[in-house]
């Protein structure tokens, strides 16, 4: 266990090098979360709900949607990973008394440590002081908000790591990494909100692992679901969290295998 | 002696997609699927004792890097079997890996944007190497290859001779019974070289390190391996003391002596004159006794020596001489 702190705190070390980079990220954060503000603040122009929703809470949700959820930068291990193995690099690893995806899944949370403190932050300290971010709907719901923040990490993790896995046999991470984009971007709720699809529409995407990613920890943050739901969507989520880790283990293996049979 | 390393009719083919030229090749590289086959270690058998320092020499492509990968593990042998300290490694990988140590000339294993001892103190988590013996061993081997001046630096900012050094320490770190060098002085200049190669002979003596490195410049094997394996477009050609097959083969070290002015004929007693081209005459250097001062004092002064220049035989030319004295060499043992 010790050895996979140390790559999270490696990775922490790493970004620190390269701190100068944080500037131009934190700034597009800002700038994005001002701009869904606006948004809302035009669409709440003359309503005091919509769909039972206050305008206080959509500017939380923006903020949370914005900078929480999406403060780590999935794309780069979809890169990273696809690369290595592609290239072969990921040899090094195989070298080595360690499990490669723990040893990615320490790093990223390291990586994930340093946004946070670097980005998500600071920008939530200023949306708050500009428009003011509601708390947690009770202490229940904050804690819980808490446990899905990391278990959205966790599936966000091994959606990348499926798609970098992948990599090895499309021969291209590019790609994959629109496709997740796009999906992510329409099904995940971290821009607008899962409450306003349609509901025969709802009730599906809801369901899917990308509603994990935004919508389901926002959500249980401002209290838009009942203890019994909460815990309903907690186990599901865990439950895809465990389907995906198979994948993503099974891949690993055959990708391993194809490396050392063949050669990359 | 114990064997540490046994290889046993080890055969590596690969096989990739052809690929077909041009626009209309892209096409049909879609549609079709055919294959070309290549082998890259070809039957290849030998004991590896414990504390041995053994060069697998042989040209760029003769397959000895996929050898490398097969004794670490990260290559499967189509046929035929390795066992490194009685395991075979692909299937045990991560127990092989704890008692083996590997350094890749092209890759490097450091981490890149950290500066060297943090690298250093990853790789002691990660092979949960006790705290006194990892002080211990750091302080010792940094030493020995003079990593001082740059253990806070990061290893990006390195030079290729600073990164090799590093990279030669922490593979040793973790005590490994066995140290695995793909090409660990490529690129280096002959000062860096030279600190490696004495590193590394001190390494495998005070230590009892077991070490095999590949290789394609001889130097090395002079100066690390009284042991050498030579492999030649897959197969195994020799393996024996390099001695033995310099003696057999008889030295071919190249002098070329350059003159102010055509000094005629000159014949040496202890240089074979064997092309002349005036005021430039190339010698071979058949005898290993035989030393460049030698030469020069049998050449004398007075007749308006201008340049001298000595080569060491490349591997190629090694090869090309083994075959053509392949008949008169004992068998490989």
């Amino acid at each position: 266990m010790s050895k996979y702190l140390a790559f999270a705190q490696s990775a922490l070390q790493t970004q620190l090098a390269y701190r100068g980079q944080v500037w131009a990220a934190w700034f597009g954060r800002l700038i994005q979360v001002f701009a869904w503000i606006a948004i809302w603040m035009a669409v709440y122009k003359d309503a005091g709900s919509v769909n039972g929703v206050t305008l206080p809470e959509m500017i939380t949700y923006a903020v949370i949607g914005s900078t929480l959820i999406t403060a780590w930068d999935w794309r780069k291990l979809i890169y990273t990973l696809g690369n290595s193995v592609t290239s072969g690099d990921v040899a090094i690893y195989l070298l080595k008394p360690l499990r490669f995806p723990l040893y990615l899944f320490a790093t990223e949370c390291g990586n994930l440590t340093y946004r946070i403190a670097a980005i998500a932050v600071p920008v939530i300290i200023v949306a708050t002081l500009t428009y003011g971010v509601l708390p947690p709907a009770s202490l229940f719901h904050g804690l819980m908000f808490l446990a899905f923040f990391a278990l959205s990490f966790v599936l966000m993790f091994l959606m990348a790591a499926l798609c970098g896995l992948l990599a090895f046999w499309l021969m291209t991470a590019f790609s994959l990494e629109w496709t997740l984009q796009g999906i992510l971007s329409l099904l995940s709720g971290s821009a607008i909100p899962l409450w306003f699809f349609p509901d025969a529409a709802q009730g599906l995407i809801k369901l899917l692992p990308s509603a994990w990613i935004g919508y389901h920890p926002i959500a249980v943050y401002l209290g838009k679901t009942t203890v019994s739901e909460t815990w309903f969507y907690f186990t599901l989520g865990l439950g895809w969290a465990g389907l995906m880790a198979g994948g993503v283990a099974l891949l690993w293996r055959a990708a391993a295998t194809r490396i050392t049979v063949q050669g990359g | 002696m114990t064997t540490v390393i046994a290889a046993r009719g080890v055969t590596k083919r690969f096989r990739q997609p052809k690929r077909f030229p041009g626009l209309v090749g892209s096409l049909r590289s879609l549609v079709t699927r055919q294959y070309t086959e290549m082998t890259a270690v070809n039957d290849v058998s030998f004991d590896i004792a414990t504390a041995e320092a053994v060069g697998y020499l042989g040209p760029n492509g003769a397959g000895k890097s996929t050898m490398i990968k097969m004794m670490t593990g990260i290559l499967v042998p189509s046929t035929g079997t390795v066992q490194v300290l009685g395991r075979t490694p692909h299937l045990q990988r991560q127990d092989n890996a704890r008692d083996i140590g590997v350094v890749f000339g092209q890759r490097s294993q450091l981490w890149w944007d950290l500066p060297v001892q943090d690298s250093f103190e990853l790789h002691r988590r990660i092979y949960d190497i006790a705290d006194a013996r990892y002080a211990e061993n750091l302080k010792h081997l940094s030493a020995l290859l003079d990593l001082g001046p740059f253990l806070d630096r990061a290893v990006r900012q390195l030079s290729l001779g600073q990164r090799m050094r590093a990279e030669i320490v922490m593979a040793l770190l973790h005590d490994p019974k066995i140290l695995f060098l793909d090409e660990p002085t490529i690129g280096l200049d002959v000062v860096a070289k030279d600190a490696v190669r004495r590193f590394l002979a001190e390494v495998n003596r005070e230590r009892g390190v077991t070490i095999i490195l590949t290789t394609h410049d001889l130097q090395d094997i002079e100066q690390i391996c009284p042991r050498l394996i030579m492999v030649d477009h897959a197969r195994l050609i020799f393996d024996g003391e390099l001695r033995k097959l310099r003696a057999t083969l008889g030295s071919s070290r190249r002098l070329t002596l350059e003159f102010a002015s055509d000094p005629g004929v000159l014949e040496l007693t202890t240089a074979r004159l064997v092309a002349d081209e005036g005021p430039i005459k190339h010698f071979a250097l058949e005898r290993e006794e035989v030393s460049l001062i030698d030469v020069l004092s049998e050449v004398g002064n007075g007749r308006g020596l201008k340049d001298i220049k000595l080569d060491e035989p490349n591997i190629e030319e090694v090869i090309r001489s083994f075959y053509q004295g392949r008949n008169a060499l004992a068998q490989p043992a």
